[in-house]
């Protein structure tokens, strides 16, 4: 019985943690920044500059989402297609068309602001 | 019964997992890692076990790193190993006479040496897992080998990038991602029918197995990585499902402390590693599980240099105007050290009369150089490694007798490894192995007492590794 009730109490801990975060998470954020985190921050970085923790280790540099060249060079179908279909070591993602959507909506409202801020912040210097 | 039921079982999952994975083209029949994150083998590996500046962060990202847009992967992510060896050496092995064809263990052909079954890959949404079910050829049986589960996050502290998590594992130093610590360190397979030297410290696999802890590790900026671990004895309690299969011989008396620190820098595309990890565990004198038990400290230092030569060393942070690029190539140098100084505090056995010391040590030490080559026709490489255990003489401990025992009862050895290796694909790899004793279990001649030498022990090892 005690085996059982700490088989239990150790499951029941490991299945709250997920859970918990996840549903913080989906009240805070959006779909698009869950599915940011969970599949391009690594790379990408949480900031989307393109220095995540796997960044430096890897073969070919992850973009610079921040960066206004990324913006100008890639369109949402440009973004789309990279993500389905890879490029140099990014992997292609297998997801669902409104999955793609929300993630490109993420990083658009987040780090084109941030851009945009940035390029404020020089001029008044 | 149940062990009958448990290996049918076994042997169906094992059959079910090649089923699966064996009709599937080459870009898909990858080991479940691959197949999750849509990434080659080599991107976390050198060369398979050893794992590449990337391999790493995937390991403390838990396993979960994946191409799919679901919280958890399916089909689960098996994937399968089969190791079929040929060892020959002059001496004894295992304990018997040489390869006396009614013992098993003494069997010059292991076909197969082992074949496992992995859980590898994401279990749901940031927990992950490395699960091992091994089927041992030469002891013919069935058990939960190396398993670490993890739950991962990460975050950004004081501008820099934070991983952090935990682990659930059941063997000390498995859960690290440098192949300089003991459960991942070279030689990454050996034979398991030839003799080895009798003493070891304890961190260095005595307790693989005989134990299950969780510890919680943070590792920030690619810089600073720190873990502590508490074990307890897998023998019974919530940790004993991950000892299955695994006599406990080495019952811990208690919490057993594991720590590990280790600072990581890159230059261009140099990697340099120094850390240190460490234990503390009671142990009580072999067939006891309770009453006293002795003290075994263990204190390790490593180090690790790692040359990748295949990723772009432009890609640097700080790269001076004008300095030449260089440009990726396909070569690739690791080497590893590691000291482990263990002290021993008989406090049960020498009251026992097992021991003719109150207290001894044992200072062990270990070092290899790997050098691969990315051809187009596969990987080709080799390593040579040194190993030495040296330690204070008891002649209770280390007794005469044929073939394992010490004339001297000294516990020190030294000698040479050299491996050549060969991949002719991705997930196959060949291995030709000798290791040359200078010293064994404390002398070069007539080491047991009953005329043995050590190069008697010397032992040329073949091996077909396959990840499927």
């Amino acid at each position: 019985m005690k085996r059982i009730l700490g088989g239990a109490v150790v499951l029941l801990f490991l299945g709250a943690v997920p859970l918990l975060a996840k549903s913080f998470e989906g009240n805070e954020y959006g779909k698009g920044k869950t599915l940011y985190e969970d599949k391009c921050d690594f790379c990408h970085g949480i900031r989307g500059d393109g220095k995540g923790p796997a960044a430096e280790p890897l073969l070919g540099h992850p973009v610079d989402l921040t960066g206004s060249g990324f913006w100008k060079e890639s369109g949402e179908s440009v973004i789309e297609d990279t993500i389905k279909n890879g490029k140099e070591m990014m992997p292609a993602f297998n997801l669902e068309p409104n999955q793609i959507k929300d993630i490109i909506q993420y990083m658009s409202h987040t780090f084109k602001k941030t851009t945009q801020e940035n390029r404020g912040g020089r001029k008044e210097k | 019964m149940i062990g009958k039921k448990l290996g049918t079982t076994f042997f169906l999952l094992i059959g079910l997992a090649l089923f699966l994975l064996l009709p599937l083209n080459t870009a898909q029949a990858v080991p479940s890692f691959e197949r999750q994150t849509g990434m080659p083998c080599n991107e976390c590996h050198t060369v398979f076990p050893e794992l590449t500046p990337f391999g790493r962060i995937f390991k403390l990202g838990g396993y979960v790193m994946s191409k799919s847009g679901k919280q958890y992967e399916f089909p689960p992510p098996l994937a399968g190993m089969v190791q079929l060896s040929y060892t020959d050496s002059k001496g004894l092995t295992s304990g018997v006479a040489p390869f006396d064809s009614t013992n098993r263990e003494t069997d010059r052909s292991n076909l197969p040496q082992q074949l496992s079954l992995f859980y590898g890959g994401r279990v749901y949404d940031k927990f992950g897992a490395f699960v091992q079910g091994t089927y041992d050829g030469v002891s013919n049986k069935i058990f939960l080998d190396l398993t670490d589960i993890r739950y991962s996050r990460n975050t950004i502290l004081w501008d820099k990038n934070l991983i952090y998590g935990l682990t659930l594992n059941n063997s000390p130093t498995v859960q690290d991602v440098w192949n300089s610590t003991p459960v991942w360190g070279f030689p990454y397979a050996s034979s398991g029918v030839a003799s080895t030297p009798t003493a070891g410290t304890i961190i260095d696999g005595a307790l693989d197995q005989q134990v299950g802890g969780i510890g919680a590790y943070a590792y920030w900026n690619n810089l600073i990585y720190l873990e502590g671990t508490v074990y307890r004895t897998a023998r019974n309690g919530i940790t004993r499902p991950l000892g299955v299969g695994t006599p406990t011989e080495q019952v811990v008396d208690g919490a057993v402390p594991y720590w590990r620190l280790a600072l990581e820098q890159r230059r261009k595309n140099h990697f340099f590693t120094v850390g240190t990890y460490g234990m503390q565990a009671d142990i009580f004198p072999s067939g006891n599980s309770s009453g006293p038990s002795d003290r075994f400290t263990d204190i390790a230092f490593d180090a690790q240099y790692q040359y990748m030569g295949t990723i772009e060393p432009e890609q640097m942070e700080g790269q001076k105007a004008g300095e030449p690029q260089a440009k990726a190539n396909k070569h690739i140098i690791t080497a590893h050290a590691t000291w482990i100084h263990e002290n021993q505090d008989w406090k049960a056995s020498f009251p026992l009369g097992n021991t003719a010391n109150s207290s001894d040590f044992l200072n062990t030490f270990k070092m290899n150089l790997n050098y691969y080559y990315r051809s187009s026709s596969g990987d080709i490489g080799g390593s040579i490694g040194y190993f030495s255990t040296t330690g204070k003489t008891d002649p209770l401990l280390y007794s005469s007798n044929p073939g394992d025992g010490s004339r001297t009862g000294s516990p020190n050895s030294d000698g040479i490894i050299l491996e050549a290796d060969y991949l002719p694909w991705e997930k196959t790899k060949i291995s030709l192995q000798y290791i040359i004793y200078n010293k064994f279990n404390g002398a070069r001649t007539n080491y047991d007492g009953f005329d043995r030498d050590a190069s008697d022990n010397n032992t040329l090892y073949a091996l077909v590794w396959l990840m499927i």
